[in-house]
């Protein structure tokens, strides 16, 4: 009986698992760890398959491969949201890392009642243990054609520039869940510098969703393009914990996006510094990690 | 001739501006009579599409127990960590038949205000159509519906007054530089075993001790005493969109688990049938995180047999601050599920019940009239 120790490659179709195998996984992948430290070889390093990942590690990686794929688009006006993971495959190696792929649909997120598009995508996601992490490979179809979705990035260019600077918005949405039309657009560049930071920040144990804008600072719109100075308030899940993440990033529609940051975090064991920073440029195309 | 001036008088206050009064004046006696005839004044004008702050929510309960008054009873529970009384609702039918009880408590968490909202859209609900709904007046036949609609009192009104995000209740410790325990992972089952935090500053710190809080004393004794009759506790949350079944602090599962599952299913497909929205069921321990501590955990180890958590809409886009624009199509939806949850509770007890009591009476029956026979 060959015992599941399988390289990470291209998707392969859908198998069928019968409940004996399911029973006897439990007991293979005891043996292939204690194989894997015998032979100690490089050549696959290690990774096992998990025969049954659980539908919230599937959820957070396929979030993972969205914020990157959102952040990467540069496009606030087509900014898609998880809707379901139609098939997921997990494996973990013995330092502990995690790699996904996967399957899952999309909506888009912006949606009014009415105008629900489902879009699909496929994604390998690959959590290190070194940042930034994780490393993310991520197509998805077209939910918005290219020429209206470029349409659309200027039009908010062209309001977020007629806005007065300094904004006097204190926090996007408000207390009732409300974000008043003019500032609609701010909450969408705002959600596409968070999805860099959410990408970044995302491991198999933490996911992030943004609350809130807490605080709109001033934004100059030298050269062209939006300067966009914010705090962002993030909820990660399973500890619930709100984090104060302070973004700056740098949008004009036809040019890479600029994002640096820098989070407040909570001093927690598992936490080793007190602060995350991070900075990138997106990368023009479809280039893949 | 005094009735006629009487009548006079009424007409003047009708029409304004006959019989010299001006408008203002006219508007300002309106009002007094307002008082007098309807006490309801909240009550005629709440919106339960917005959201309410504390002090509305206590009026709404106080004019919701007078109007209903042959249906609804206001009862007692304890006080806050800050001294606010904590109420909740008791709906039941008079009538002899034996009744179960249904537990709902919403806004355990301070910063979920959707909760709450479901809670107030669900008494009003019942209140408004029991009476031709016969769905409902089937279920108020042997059910008693008990409704807590706020639980984190204290925390509730921190949202409202200083942090929109607050979680956890107001009680202070270490010398009061730290503040608030995590509701829902200070009642004792299993406490703090796991996915929780002895420490204060965590959003899931669970308390000096189980059951250290309040706010946990007064639900758990109060469920504790009437635990033989509570068929089904609800604790409503957000977000996640989520049927949560026990257990949180263990992958193991209740000895009811495929039922509960059933039912849970059940009931996110009646959720989904109104607008559409994906609702996912499972333990807590294998579709969410692990957790300690919880009600529902709690609930269902003291032998109530349906106990469920509830995350409501949505599922991160907006997350704890659900735009106002959403409650009517969250309540809505949810409570298509909270009723199919209740008809099964429902089945469970009184069906097999009439069944047994029909076949007991047939049996009967026919014995007295096989005996007469031989008379």
């Amino acid at each position: 009986m060959a015992l599941r120790r399988q390289p990470l490659s291209a998707p392969r179709p859908g198998d069928t698992r019968p409940a004996a195998q399911r029973l006897a996984v439990p007991l293979l992948l005891l043996l292939g760890l204690q194989g894997a430290a015998a032979a100690g070889g490089p050549e696959d390093s290690g990774w096992l398959q998990d025969a049954e990942p659980s539908s919230r590690l599937l959820s957070q990686a396929a979030r993972a491969a969205l914020h990157f794929f959102n952040f990467r688009a540069a496009s606030p006006s087509a900014l898609q949201m998880l809707a379901s993971v139609l098939d997921g495959r997990a494996w973990v190696n013995q330092k502990k890392e995690y790699k996904f792929d996967l399957v899952f649909t999309t909506e888009f997120y912006s949606a009014e009642e009415g105008e629900k598009r489902l879009g699909k995508c496929s994604a390998q996601v690959f959590f290190r243990n070194e940042k930034p992490r994780p490393s993310v490979n991520v197509t998805c179809t077209q939910l918005v054609k290219k020429e209206r979705r470029q349409k659309e990035d200027y039009q908010l260019y062209k309001l977020m520039k007629q806005l007065k600077s300094p904004l006097n918005a204190v926090s996007i949405p408000d207390s009732h869940g409300y974000i008043a039309p003019s500032l609609r657009p701010i909450w969408d560049l705002a959600f596409l510098g968070s999805s860099y930071v959410m990408w970044q920040k995302t491991t198999p144990f933490l996911h992030y969703y943004m609350s809130q804008i807490s605080s709109v600072k001033q934004w100059k719109t030298n050269d062209d393009a939006i300067d966009f100075d914010y705090t962002v308030l993030l909820h990660e899940f399973s500890t619930q914990e709100i984090i104060p993440c302070r973004i700056r990033l740098v949008w004009h529609p036809s040019k890479p996006l600029k994002v640096t940051y820098h989070c407040q975090e909570r001093q927690t064991p598992e936490e080793a510094s007190g602060a995350e920073d991070g900075s990138a440029v997106a990368p023009t195309g479809l280039s893949n990690f | 001739m005094k009735p006629l001036l009487g009548t006079f008088y009424l007409l003047g206050m009708l029409v304004p501006g006959w019989l010299g009064y001006d408008r203002s004046l006219t508007q300002q006696r309106q009002e007094v009579v307002d008082k007098v005839v309807n006490p309801w004044r909240i009550l005629e004008t709440y919106s339960y599409n917005r959201y309410h702050p504390m002090e509305e929510i206590y009026q709404w309960m106080n004019e919701i127990r007078e109007k209903y008054t042959e249906v609804v009873t206001q009862h007692f529970l304890g006080m806050t960590y800050e001294s606010r009384p904590m109420y909740y609702l008791k709906i039941s039918q008079p009538s002899n038949n034996p009744k179960k009880i249904i537990w709902m408590d919403c806004g355990i968490h301070a910063r979920e205000w959707i909760a709450p909202a479901f809670c107030q859209w669900f008494v009003k609900e019942i209140l408004q159509n029991y009476k031709d709904n016969s769905r409902i007046r089937r279920l108020l036949k042997n059910l008693d519906f008990y409704v807590l609609p706020v639980l984190n009192i204290d925390g509730y009104i921190y949202t409202w007054t200083t942090d929109r995000l607050w979680r956890k209740s107001r009680s202070p410790h270490n010398n009061g530089t730290c503040f608030g325990t995590d509701l829902n992972r200070n009642f004792d089952a299993s406490w703090c075993s796991i996915g929780a935090s002895h420490n204060c500053e965590s959003l899931t710190f669970c308390g000096m001790g189980p059951m250290s809080e309040p706010e946990t004393k007064a639900v758990s004794s109060f469920i504790e005493s009437k635990k033989e009759n509570i068929a089904c506790f609800l604790t409503m949350h957000s977000y996640g969109q989520l049927i949560l079944v026990p257990y949180g602090y263990t992958k193991n599962k209740s000895n009811n688990h495929e039922e509960l599952i059933q039912v849970g299913q059940k009931a996110a497909n009646a959720l989904k049938a109104k607008h559409g929205t994906n609702y996912r069921v499972g333990s807590s321990a294998d579709i969410l995180y692990a957790t300690s501590g919880s009600s529902r955990d709690w609930a269902r180890d003291i032998g109530i047999p349906f106990s469920y958590t509830f995350e409501l809409r949505d599922n991160g886009t907006y997350g704890f601050v659900l735009p106002e624009t959403q409650i009517q199509a969250t309540c809505e939806e949810t409570m298509e599920a909270v009723l199919s949850v209740l008809d099964d509770v429902y089945e469970k007890y009184w069906y097999t019940n009439s069944a047994g009591k029909a076949k007991s009476t047939a049996l009967v029956l026919s014995l007295l009239m096989s005996f007469m026979s031989l008379l």
